[in-house]
């Protein structure tokens, strides 16, 4: 369209693909695909992500970046170009990635704080401080683990419960001042600056990924947790849970709904071939996320081997104190046989040992399921600090969450950023540069909130609920509006307009048919599942126990939930009603002013 | 009348053999026999049980006696030594050095530490007798603090660390915690956040020196304000009027 020939566009059609390439690989394909794959009966959970790759994301995807590339406009003015009673989508849209931006930044800014402090001989999280008299260790610390202490304590600082508020962490709230500066740093001028850093962001956790899988393969005992990852458990194919989860994990890891590939696709040159582009993103993100579970699987084996090694060690050292046997009599291989034996020849003496005994198993260890932000955080960091020259490892691993988690930012800033700036009422008063700096600060300002004590519950809150169910009712609205409200038609025009070649019959199917009605399924699911869990709950860390304990959301806690559920779906029908408003107050007004005229 | 002096650590028995007087002399004579024999005997029987008498002063578990665990093999693997006699006699006098060092005298000696209960394990037992009183034992707090504070020197005498040569009931002391002046990742923090700032004052001031010259340019080339109006485009602001639509198809857009 003529109308926007001055847009700013992608150097070349490479910048475009990177840049979705870097938004769609985010965190969530090195934590959450793991812990699903493993959940989920290993190699075969492939299969229903497969599908629903398939089914549900590609499709999806190619209407997001059709929809993008055809209006040229951010999430605000494509949907309002659609329909305008439906302008609403995009403000839901804005208003999610916003809540995103508060949020998503703080992992960052943790990545930062990890990276400064690898640079030490010794690693803080591999051993617990000294205490104040120098008899021992702190005591939070000996009940915990060193690395789940220095994540609540001197990461965090946590308080004991959502109430408890506390000030701000200094050190937390310079790492994010210093992860919004380098967001401002990539937005700054536009897709002209953000078409450069893509190269790096997009490329450089592939090199890291690569490096790791070398070295996660050739560490002992990689292998236990690599074949516990792939023993297919077929049965848990019949789970209907498994099916939810591999939907939502694809919708989520192709960052749908956001508002973000549309605002990528807003600057695509009107006869991009995006088709192709949808497929070759998709794929990449769903390979990248198979090629990071397998380094993450085989440095969670290393990690379960040494520790059930080491539970091995302290028996065999407990066995040998206990009876008084010379050390060479029980090695790690037969200690089990030994336990046996003792047992059988000193009875008495072995009932003394009573609570001491351990019992030790690889399979419990590989068991403990891993997922979400701080977990992973304390599991890595517990597998790197066993690893020989963990400084280098350290650093390599966190900079590669770093770029990941930037990558996905860039996408998050301007699905909000690209709105605002086609508003005609911003852009004439200021410039994109000042509109950047001012959105960063808004949300380095309010994300100072996820630096207080109490800050990494609202966090757990924000990433739970802010943008899941919303999402799917965006995207389902979405589906259902270009497909018939639009009309499928219509659509089908559009795309030949750009690409030059009509709608095959997958796409058709897919988006008219089978994507709304999984989408309607999840919806309900997820309904379900809220209603029937019951109070919420979150994980408040006990700092007596050395433990996380389950704990209920206080009542103010959960109407904020509620407000954020509520804040981003009602924009749909309430951006309805005003427009409705608007055209019947224009309609009304213009034949006043048609009865005037014949008056006069 | 005749009568030994007994000595006055002597025990009761030789005491109540004073002969009464009035005695006839060949009595005497025996008692004084006896009291001779009986006192050789004794002294014979205190020597040779000088170390049983030890011995009964290092028992498991004694009120003045720690227990030592050594892990040989655990901590030198392959390198590992024979725990034999020899090695015995190198604890016992690293012990009386460390007694020495603690009390700074030059009393101790190898004979002054009792090791007893050696088990295969390699742990044992040991307690500290006094130099100038073999029957009396250094107490548990004064032993505690000399293996303190020559803790380093025994282990390196064995090749061992705080770990692998226990003292059940001794807790190592742990090192000092370094304090820096400035925690290390302020500096890395201070000099990432220096760049980036940087960064961001180079492109801005870049951008506006470009804008800046590309204005100097166009009124150089002397266009005037009515060319600038036609042209229509500035600075990627469209400043053309709003898009008509009455010329495109009806069915793209939504009817309103």
């Amino acid at each position: 369209m003529g109308k926007d020939a001055a847009r700013a566009e992608w150097d070349n059609p490479m910048q475009f693909v990177l840049a979705c390439v870097s938004y769609a690989v985010g965190l969530g394909n090195v934590w959450r695909f793991p812990y699903l794959c493993q959940m989920h009966g290993g190699g075969g959970f492939l299969i229903p992500y497969l599908l629903m790759l398939v089914l549900l994301g590609v499709p999806l995807f190619y209407m997001e970046l059709a929809i993008g590339q055809k209006m040229r406009l951010g999430s605000i003015g494509a949907w309002r170009a659609i329909n305008p009673y439906l302008g609403g989508v995009g403000l839901a849209s804005v208003v999610t990635s916003m809540y995103l931006c508060l949020y998503y930044n703080v992992i960052n800014a943790w990545s930062f704080w990890y990276l400064f402090h690898s640079f030490q001989s010794v690693l803080p999280w591999a051993e617990c401080p000294v205490n104040s008299n120098l008899t021992g260790h702190v005591e939070e610390c000996e009940r915990a683990t060193p690395t789940q202490y220095f994540f609540y304590r001197e990461t965090l600082d946590i308080s004991g419960s959502i109430e408890e508020n506390g000030g701000i962490h200094m050190g937390q709230a310079l790492c994010l001042l210093l992860a919004w500066m380098i967001v401002y740093l990539f937005i700054v001028k536009g897709v002209k600056s953000t078409g450069k850093v893509v190269y790096f962001t997009a490329t450089f956790p592939y090199l890291v990924l690569i490096i790791y899988l070398i070295r996660g393969v050739t560490l002992h005992g990689a292998i236990n947790g690599v074949k516990y990852m792939f023993t297919p458990k077929m049965e848990q194919l019949a789970n209907p849970t498994t099916w939810i989860n591999a939907a939502t994990q694809i919708f989520f890891s192709l960052g749908l709904g956001f508002g973000s590939l549309i605002a990528f696709a807003s600057y695509n040159q009107y006869n991009n071939n995006f088709e192709k582009q949808a497929i070759v993103v998709s794929m990449v993100n769903s390979s990248t996320s198979i090629f990071a579970s397998i380094v993450t699987f085989s440095i969670y084996g290393f990690k379960a081997t040494f520790n059930y090694e080491s539970c091995l060690e302290r028996v065999r050292l407990l066995l040998l104190n206990t009876f008084d046997l010379a050390e060479d009599t029980i090695s790690l291989e037969n200690v089990i046989h030994w336990i046996a034996e003792l047992n059988r020849t000193h009875p008495e003496q072995f009932a003394s040992l009573g609570g001491r005994l351990e019992t030790c198993d690889l399979e419990a260890e590989l068991d403990t399921a891993v997922e979400g932000t701080g977990l992973a955080f304390i599991v890595y960091s517990e597998a790197i600090k066993n690893m020989p020259v963990s400084q280098l490892w350290s650093v390599l691993y966190f900079i590669m969450l770093l770029l990941l988690g930037m990558g996905s930012m860039l996408g998050n800033v301007i699905a909000v950023i690209t709105p605002l700036s086609d508003l005609k009422f911003i852009s004439r008063y200021m410039s994109t540069k000042t509109l950047n700096g001012l959105v960063c600060l808004f949300c380095l300002l309010l994300g100072l909130g996820f630096t207080t004590h109490s800050g990494n519950y609202w966090f757990t809150m924000f990433n739970d609920y802010g943008a899941t169910f919303s999402l799917l009712f965006i995207v389902l609205i979405e589906v259902i509006t270009v497909c018939y409200i639009y009309g499928i038609k219509r659509f089908e025009k559009d795309v030949e307009d750009m690409l030059g070649h009509r709608l095959n019959c997958y796409w058709k199917i897919m988006l008219a048919g089978v994507s709304p009605i999984l989408l309607i399924a999840l919806f309900i699911f997820y309904i379900v599942n809220y209603i029937q869990g019951g109070t919420p709950t979150y994980q408040a860390w006990n700092k007596e126990l050395g433990k996380s304990v389950v704990t209920e959301y206080p009542p103010y806690a959960q109407a904020f939930i509620g407000l954020l559920l509520a804040s981003s779906v009602c924009c749909i029908p309430l951006t309805a009603l005003y427009t409705y408003c608007k055209k019947r107050n224009l309609a009304s007004g213009k034949r006043e002013r048609t009865v005037s005229t014949v008056s006069a | 009348m005749p009568s030994l002096t007994v000595p006055p650590g002597a025990p009761p028995i030789l005491q109540s053999l004073t002969v009464p007087p009035g005695a006839p002399p060949i009595l005497q004579s025996l008692a004084v026999t006896l009291e001779r024999m009986l006192v050789r005997i004794l002294v014979l029987l205190y020597l040779a049980g000088a170390p049983a008498l030890a011995q009964t002063l290092c028992q498991p578990n004694a009120s003045n006696g720690y227990r030592v665990r050594i892990s040989i093999k655990t901590a030198l693997g392959n390198q590992a030594y024979e725990w034999n006699e020899n090695e015995m006699f190198l604890f016992r006098a690293t012990m009386a050095f460390a007694m020495r060092r603690y009390y700074k005298t030059e009393t101790y000696n190898v004979d002054n530490i009792i090791v007893c209960n050696q088990t295969r394990r390699v742990s044992f037992w040991f307690v500290v007798i006094s130099p100038e009183n073999p029957t009396m034992l250094i107490p548990k707090a004064d032993v505690e603090k000399a293996v303190s504070m020559s803790r380093h020197r025994i282990n390196n005498a064995f090749l061992l660390t705080d770990r692998t040569l226990e003292f059940l009931g001794i807790y190592p002391t742990l090192a000092e915690p370094v304090n820096p002046d400035t925690p290390p990742w302020l500096i890395v923090f201070g000099v990432v956040i220096g760049a980036v700032f940087a960064g961001i004052i180079a492109l801005l001031v870049s951008s506006l020196l470009q804008k800046r010259r590309k204005e100097k340019g166009m009124m150089e080339d002397g266009q005037d304000e009515e060319d600038r109006q036609m042209k229509g485009v500035e600075n990627g602001i469209n400043l053309d009027g709003i898009y008509n639509r009455g010329f495109t198809d009806d069915d793209r857009f939504t009817k309103l």
